[in-house]
């Protein structure tokens, strides 16, 4: 076997300066953004080449396009290239060309070995400038959008059903409100011309930036405008968006579903995001509250450890979704306005009524009293370490300096840490009061037998925990007594169920 | 290497193996050192550039393989949950504590042969992982109250896990192709052994005593961090754990000697799933098998192969085509799942599986194809090693096999040595209807 073994040996040298660095402008740049990371000793190059296009600009009635129109684009042929041509191009190389789309962005993501680093870039440039928009490579990803909303979201998993569930229920009415892969009876009616104006429309020199990661960032980055620089003009601007309906009381949706457990996510938008100053204060006070996949939360501590209810339960204050294996937040999907969460694992049906009532009554607890002084301490030092370790890897790094281009603040993974190191446990505390509550909330359940849950939450039925272990220690046995009448003011009129198959369509 | 500053400790550990110039040769391109403690505790270092971030890993040889007792499946898992409950040092809270102080990354997984507790953090916090680490591993103490409490997170935890075909076709699976082996059950094990682990207190207290002793773990010790400096703090913590042996007996499967199918029901609507499995030998550097399969699992079911061409990109009659081969201490599974575009459809995917396995057995691989599959191969994980918890988990990986951190390189030559002639008589040998098992997944509601 031929191995270009030398080549192969990874230096990774990641105690050099990283800093992004501003790209003189000059007559093939154009106005087109740059962000670089340079990591001079890596064997890697990553490309983040982000458009300002998200489900948020899916026209009415084409629901997914765009979500559609940019997994064509990473996952169709090209002009030059079938799609199998390109399966067997990038083979070899284990080299990976991905988009994601969220809300306010579409992110098309390029890994490699620098050996292989012009090969992938080429195609990279085929992809962007010169899709091929097939019919069979439409027909393909427009099936699978359908299939992951209809068999996979409705039927295969509960938790994101749950999760997606509140989306749309939280944002009803607003541009936030439908999955990013779009409705079921819209992605039916899409044709590849919608496709083709799609892309036409939002993939252009106006909305795009650039991010490279590696070694001789700024030649490649001279290259990659140069290239992009062949796509059309276009506009940025973005309209502002509305404000989201208002939440009266604790509004349910149960949707009804066969099931073994109860899945459960809790939310309501808030007016922060991080250009503002007390995003900093609320990531300690939510960080005590539920840091996710930890131990150290509120929520996990009572919910899990002492009470052995399910397998965890965390909070948020910007939308996050979990990188693969790692506990770390997929970076690149940021939005202009942000909710606060609850996610609680799947729990038993029998306490399911309990499991919701806890989580409010911790909120509650949270939200009139904040954190004590050790808490507060305790927090912000875990914070301060714990952020370190969120961007290890030169794509992940890459990513958040995007989002700080998005939000327009300072290197935020930089700054962090002094930032944090300013909060007060006032100013946590006063932003708790600020921002979170715990009366006006919207509750997704996935459930069996949703309409009896709902009737037993508007009648704030006692709902006792039911134990399989012996010898609870007698405060929280005197606790759950409590937790089990605690009163719940639901809105019934707000309130519904709907059946699993009714919801994405 | 240098092992300057070991003094004392040098003639308290027995240096095992250490990577030498060797290692210009070997795909892993760090430098390992490897120390073993009188106690039998095996210390595996690899320094690596991540400036002040080390990853800190124990892992256990034991996981759900260790499971011989019939109604105790899932301990393996659940001992994971339990070794976060605490020591008469450190509670709950106070080893909770710790790790929130540190600011670390701290989780574990087990899997069907090893169990590994992994702790990301800023090196300044060494010391006192290393402190707590050996504290648990030796002086675990918990309640029966704590033990059942735990248990129903598990319970939790195998409900969210199985509101998914996939987990449930897994488990059907392993449970129709062995009869014997221990793998029969996944790593979360049989439902009914979940809901009795409330009370199976005693067994949990035999589990720890059995396994998790020295000469059963390795600590790996990856990232930004004075080697000799960390040797010093493990003899320190971790000299006076005892050495013991527990002589374990796993069945031993036998030869499968006619085709097995089985079925589920799925009461949601589901896209249809087929899974395929043979049985294959246990994970060996001494021969090209292991590494074969790997290659034969690529060339007949890699997203370049013309099957996965034909029906997930051509004919559009499968959403998705993979297959894998974990590697094992014993033999385990050739293993295909597809995803099929509708229920109709079952019989011609499967009947295109069965004809490519058939190809491979007839027919030489070309050569460059060969060389695709072996490029891919080495990329794939020469991309994988840029954290140094990246590193932790692929050498991890290998120490559950063979307790070798450089049976890594030896798989990797494997690869390299791989022919056309190895592949058709991998395919003969084990890609055979007698030794097939076969599962659908169909969603009654559809």
């Amino acid at each position: 076997m031929k191995t270009n073994h030398k080549s192969l040996i990874l230096t990774l040298m990641l105690s050099v300066l990283i800093f992004p660095l501003s790209l003189p402008s000059s007559s093939l740049a154009g106005e087109i953004p740059v962000v670089l990371l340079p990591v001079e000793n890596s064997p890697l190059v990553t490309y983040r080449i982000q458009f300002r296009v998200g489900s948020i600009d899916d026209p009415d009635g084409k629901k997914g396009l765009a979500m559609l129109t940019a997994t064509l684009l990473t996952e169709g042929g090209t002009q030059k290239r079938s799609y199998d041509e390109i399966i067997e191009y990038l083979y070899p190389m284990a080299a990976r060309i991905q988009s994601q789309v969220e809300k306010e962005v579409t992110t098309i993501i390029a890994t490699t070995h620098r050996d292989n680093l012009n090969k992938v870039y080429s195609l990279l440039m085929e992809m962007l400038l010169e899709p091929g928009f097939r019919e069979e490579d439409f027909e393909r990803i427009r099936t699978n959008l359908i299939n992951y909303l209809a068999k996979q979201l409705r039927g295969n998993d509960d938790e994101n059903l749950a999760k997606e569930a509140l989306n749309v229920f939280m944002y009803a009415g607003h541009p936030y409100g439908t999955p990013n892969q779009g409705l079921v009876s819209h992605l039916e009616g899409l044709t590849l011309k919608d496709v083709e104006t799609h892309y036409k429309k939002y993939f252009t020199k106006g909305t795009v930036t650039v991010g490279i990661a590696g070694a001789d960032t700024p030649k490649l980055a001279e290259r990659a405008l140069r290239d992009l620089g062949r796509l059309k003009d276009g506009q940025s601007k973005r309209e502002p968006l509305p404000e989201p309906s208002p939440i009266n009381g604790i509004e349910i949706l149960a949707v009804e579903k066969e099931c073994r457990s109860t899945a459960i996510s809790i939310g309501y938008p808030i007016n922060v995001t991080r250009t503002d100053p007390d995003f900093y204060a609320l990531l300690i006070a939510n960080s005590y509250l539920g840091e996710h996949r930890t131990f150290n939360g509120v929520l996990m501590i009572r919910m899990r450890q002492v009470r052995g209810l399910n397998y965890g339960d965390y909070s948020y204050i910007e939308n996050f979704i979990q990188e693969g294996r790692s506990t770390f937040p997929l970076a690149n999907i940021p939005r202009r306005q942000q909710f606060f969460s609850i996610w609680i694992r799947p729990v038993l049906h029998k306490n399911r009524h309990f499991s919701l009532r806890l989580a409010i009554w911790e909120l509650e607890k949270f939200v009139k009293n904040g954190l004590s002084r050790d808490d507060f301490e305790a927090t912000k030092k875990f914070l301060i370490n714990y952020s370190k370790l969120w961007a290890q890897n030169q794509s992940r790094r890459l990513g958040y300096l995007l989002d700080s281009k998005f939000y327009g603040t300072d290197d935020f993974l930089k700054t962090l840490p002094e930032k944090l190191q300013d909060v007060t446990l006032e100013q946590v505390n006063a932003a708790i009061k600020r921002h979170l509550n715990c009366q006006n909330l919207r509750v997704a359940v996935v459930t069996k037998g949703a309409e009896e849950f709902l009737q037993d939450l508007i009648s704030n039925k006692r709902s006792p925990i039911v134990y399989q272990a012996e010898g609870i220690p007698e405060d929280v046995l005197a606790e759950d007594k409590k937790i089990g009448v605690f009163e719940l003011s639901i809105n019934r009129d707000k309130s519904r169920v709907a059946a699993a198959a009714e919801l994405f369509e | 290497m240098k092992y300057a500053g070991m003094n004392a400790i040098a003639c308290l550990i027995a240096l095992c193996a250490s990577a030498g110039p060797a290692l210009a040769r070997d795909i892993f391109p760090y430098p390992i050192e490897t120390r073993v403690l009188p106690n039998g505790l095996k210390v595996v270092m690899v320094p690596f550039d991540s400036p002040g971030i080390v990853a800190y890993y124990s892992v256990v040889r034991a996981g759900s393989r260790n499971e011989v007792e019939p109604g105790l499946s899932g301990f393996a898992h659940f001992f994971e949950h339990m070794m976060f409950r605490g020591t008469e040092r450190y509670s709950t809270d106070d080893y909770n504590k710790l790790f929130k102080e540190l600011g670390s990354d701290a989780n574990a997984f087990t899997t069907d042969d090893y169990t590994c507790y992994e702790a990301i953090l800023g090196n300044e916090g060494l010391e006192k992982v290393i402190e707590a680490e050996s504290d648990r591993f030796m002086n675990l103490k918990y309640s029966v109250s704590d033990f059942q409490q735990e248990s129903r997170a598990v319970l939790g935890e195998y409900y969210k896990n199985y509101s998914r075909p996939n987990s449930k076709l897994y488990e059907k699976l392993r449970d129709t192709a062995f009869t014997s082996h221990t793998y029969k059950h996944t790593t979360m094990g049989f439902l009914k052994d979940i809901e009795d682990m409330p009370n199976q207190y005693d067994y949990s207290l035999k589990f720890f005593d059995r396994f998790y002793q020295p000469g059963n773990v390795v600590v790996l010790i990856v990232g930004d961090f004075d080697p000799d400096r960390v040797m010093e703090l493990i003899e320190k913590y971790y000299g006076k754990w005892e050495a013991k042996t527990y002589d374990l007996l796993v069945p031993v499967e036998p030869e499968q000697t006619s085709k097995r199918t089985a079925h589920i029901d799925w009461e949601n609507p589901t896209l249809p799933y087929l899974a395929i499995a043979f049985h294959t030998p246990a994970f060996s550097t001494k021969n090209t098998d292991s590494a074969g399969l790997d290659i034969l699992s690529e060339l007949i079911f890699g997203r370049n192969s013309p099957l996965y061409q034909k029906l997930v990109i051509e004919d559009q009659s499968a959403e998705s085509i993979r297959c894998s081969i974990p590697d094992k201490r014993d033999p385990g599974l050739f293993t295909i799942i597809s995803r099929v575009k509708s229920d109709d459809l079952v019989e011609e995917v499967k009947n295109e599986i069965y004809e490519a396995i058939a190809e491979a057995r007839e027919k030489p691989v070309d050569p460059k194809k060969l060389k695709a599959i072996k490029s891919r191969i080495r990329y794939s994980f020469a991309m994988r090693l840029d954290t140094a918890g990246s590193i932790a988990r692929s050498l991890a990986h290998y120490l559950n096999l063979t307790g070798d951190p450089n049976s890594l390189n030896e798989i990797y030559k494997r690869y390299g040595e791989v022919s056309p002639g190895d592949l058709q008589r991998l395919a003969e040998r084990y890609l055979v209807k007698h030794n097939c098992t076969e599962v659908t997944l169909i969603g009654v509601k559809n």
